[in-house]
């Protein structure tokens, strides 16, 4: 089982930053741009949430099978992918949640900050995101137990190779397979532990927001 | 010091202003959606005008035609929100402290002007941990600890009552006399331009309609003028003095005489200002409380105004003096007030506002006027 695991903590460690950054992004200019086509990009971000895995994946294959450039790459059934599928149907829950955090910033705080000679760095970084903290962190906790569960996706186009792209989910996948019932069951629990406390954290962040 | 001259919309709204102001504080006076919280917002840079020109001292921050446009963090002018803007995550200290340069005298100096606002004591509390007028002090540290050229205030006073707002304003004069910073202070209470400004500029429907010294206020026979420009309240002219009985305070003018509440020790040429909802209507047929019987006036209804939940009414007395009272749309409903209808009024002593003729330029050289 530590094949795997290994294999998991990498792929989480890497997708972090990816889900991190470009679902923030996404989540900032959702709440704070106008330009045309927000309803398109808002509807397509959100549509890895609630497609099959197995239609995202496929699409995903599509493209990096089929698309000269990306072809060349190499990507599919590599590590690499492993980090695009779990990182794919992860940034759009972590975009929702920065969406609605940094939505809740009354932007009269960054107003004053600019009045106040800050540059729009520092203040984003000094008062939007220390104001928008707790939906964002929220974010992170589920979107890392998203990524850290993805299956369908990987199994899609990263395959299912043990040492190589078999992550825990997957592992557990082959060994109920092979009727291995006791090797499972620690995989499972370790995943069914770490979901857990994902939604713990998501809980407690929620109820310290009045404070 | 100040010119700025600009047009603005926003939606089917449309600003245009003009004004000049000099090392003093201006009052932009208008009834509510006139344009002055926006005015404050082009001048700091917040919002962009579509046209015009707006320079400070020798720097230019917005010109249509040289495409000039700094942004608010090199404007150098500091706003003073409504709502204050406190950060809410931040204490009070560090909430002073943001503006600062980072370095070893940011601490002391975001205490010293702690101190300077009487906040001793309360450096680590949060925004929600201060009462208001506290909260007000530290916005107030915290704009000007960024060392701005201007300072926009917007209502400042609308969140505080009677005496926190009389404390207040005194404490903004200070500053101004201290730091010589000119201000811009947005208001629709007569109160605040009075014992504040310097300089009025009256804004209605998004247009400057006049711009004048305080000082026009208190030229004789300007009253009317100057006054209908401001268009609202009870406001007169005339000396206060000991009553001739020696209790307290009375205040004389032309065809008033009213007792004063709150006015005392300061004799002398001065001005009274009574808000219209300060003023109680008397039932002819119930008793007077104590504290209405020193002015009792009687006169005729002019007008009723029903605008929103509040009536307005011009009561006329014999003297020929147009009063404006103010009332919940609900109140003295059984007068059966209408135009003509003879009612009796007090203005108790208490809701009388007064200034001397030299508390109003309290700190500044008085401004050149023909």
């Amino acid at each position: 089982m530590t094949g795997p695991l290994l294999v998991s903590l990498r792929v989480l460690a890497l997708s972090l930053p990816v889900i991190v950054i470009l679902g923030g992004w996404i989540g900032w200019i959702l709440a704070r741009k106008a330009f045309p086509g927000k309803m398109l990009l808002s509807l397509l971000v959100q549509l890895p949430l609630i497609l099959p895995p197995s239609v995202t994946g496929f699409y995903l294959l599509l493209l990096f099978g089929k698309t000269p450039f990306l072809r060349y790459l190499g990507v599919l059934f590599s590590f690499p992918a492993l980090v695009i599928a779990a990182s794919v149907p992860a940034v759009p829950i972590m975009a929702q949640a920065a969406r609605a955090g940094f939505s809740s910033v009354n932007s009269e705080y960054e107003d004053a900050a600019r009045t106040l000679g800050k540059g729009e760095g520092h203040v984003f970084f000094t008062i939007t995101l220390p104001l928008a903290r707790r939906s964002l962190l929220a974010g992170l906790a589920l979107s890392s137990a998203r990524a850290l569960g993805e299956f369908g996706v990987s199994l899609m186009i990263a395959g299912n190779i043990p040492g190589l792209t078999q992550t825990l989910p997957l592992y557990i996948f082959s060994r109920v397979e092979t009727l291995n019932f006791a090797q499972a069951h620690g995989a499972a629990l370790l995943l069914a532990l770490a979901g857990f406390s994902s939604l713990y954290a998501v809980r407690m962040l929620e109820e310290g927001r009045g404070r | 010091m100040l010119h700025a001259e600009f047009t603005c919309s926003i939606g089917d709204f449309f600003l245009e202003t003009s004004f000049n102001l000099g090392a003093e504080t201006g009052v932009l006076f208008g009834p509510s959606g006139a344009g002055k919280s926006m005015t404050l917002r082009v001048l700091s840079g917040l919002k962009t005008p579509s046209d015009g020109e707006i320079v400070l001292g020798e720097r230019i921050l917005f010109s249509k035609a040289k495409k000039i446009n700094l942004p608010p963090r090199d404007r150098r002018i500091g706003l003073l929100f409504q709502g204050l803007a406190l950060f809410p995550h931040m204490t009070a200290l560090q909430n002073v402290a943001y503006p600062l340069p980072s370095g070893r005298e940011k601490r002391k100096k975001a205490e010293e002007w702690l101190k300077r606002m009487k906040l001793e004591g309360l450096e680590d509390r949060l925004p929600s941990q201060l009462s208001g007028g506290q909260r007000q002090r530290v916005a107030l540290a915290r704009a000007l600890a960024a060392e701005p050229e201007l300072l926009l205030l917007d209502e400042p006073f609308s969140a505080l009552d009677g005496p926190l707002r009389r404390s207040l304003r005194r404490e903004l004069r200070r500053l101004q006399h201290e730091t010589g910073i000119p201000m811009i202070c947005v208001t629709h209470q007569a109160e605040d331009l009075c014992s504040l400004g310097s300089k009025v500029i009256v804004l209605k429907n998004g247009r400057t309609l006049d711009t004048f010294p305080i000082e026009r206020l208190w030229e004789k026979g300007s009253r009317g003028e100057a006054w209908n420009a401001l268009g609202w309240g009870n406001l007169f002219r005339g000396t206060i003095a000991r009553c001739g009985d020696g209790a307290g305070f009375c205040f004389t003018g032309r065809n008033v005489r009213l007792a004063l509440g709150n006015c005392t020790n300061m004799p002398g040429e001065g001005v009274v200002f009574i808000s219209p909802d300060t003023i109680r209507l008397l039932y002819p047929s119930l008793p007077i409380d104590p504290e209405l019987q020193p002015n009792i006036f009687s006169g005729a209804v002019q007008e009723t105004v029903l605008s929103g939940n509040t009536v307005r009414i011009y009561l006329e007395t014999d003297d020929g003096i147009v009063w404006q009272s103010e009332h919940p749309a609900e109140s003295y409903r059984e007068l059966r007030l209408e135009p003509g209808s003879r009612v009796r009024f007090s203005v108790p002593p208490s809701g009388i506002e007064c200034w001397i003729r030299g508390e109003a330029r309290e700190g500044y050289s008085p401004p050149n006027f023909a």
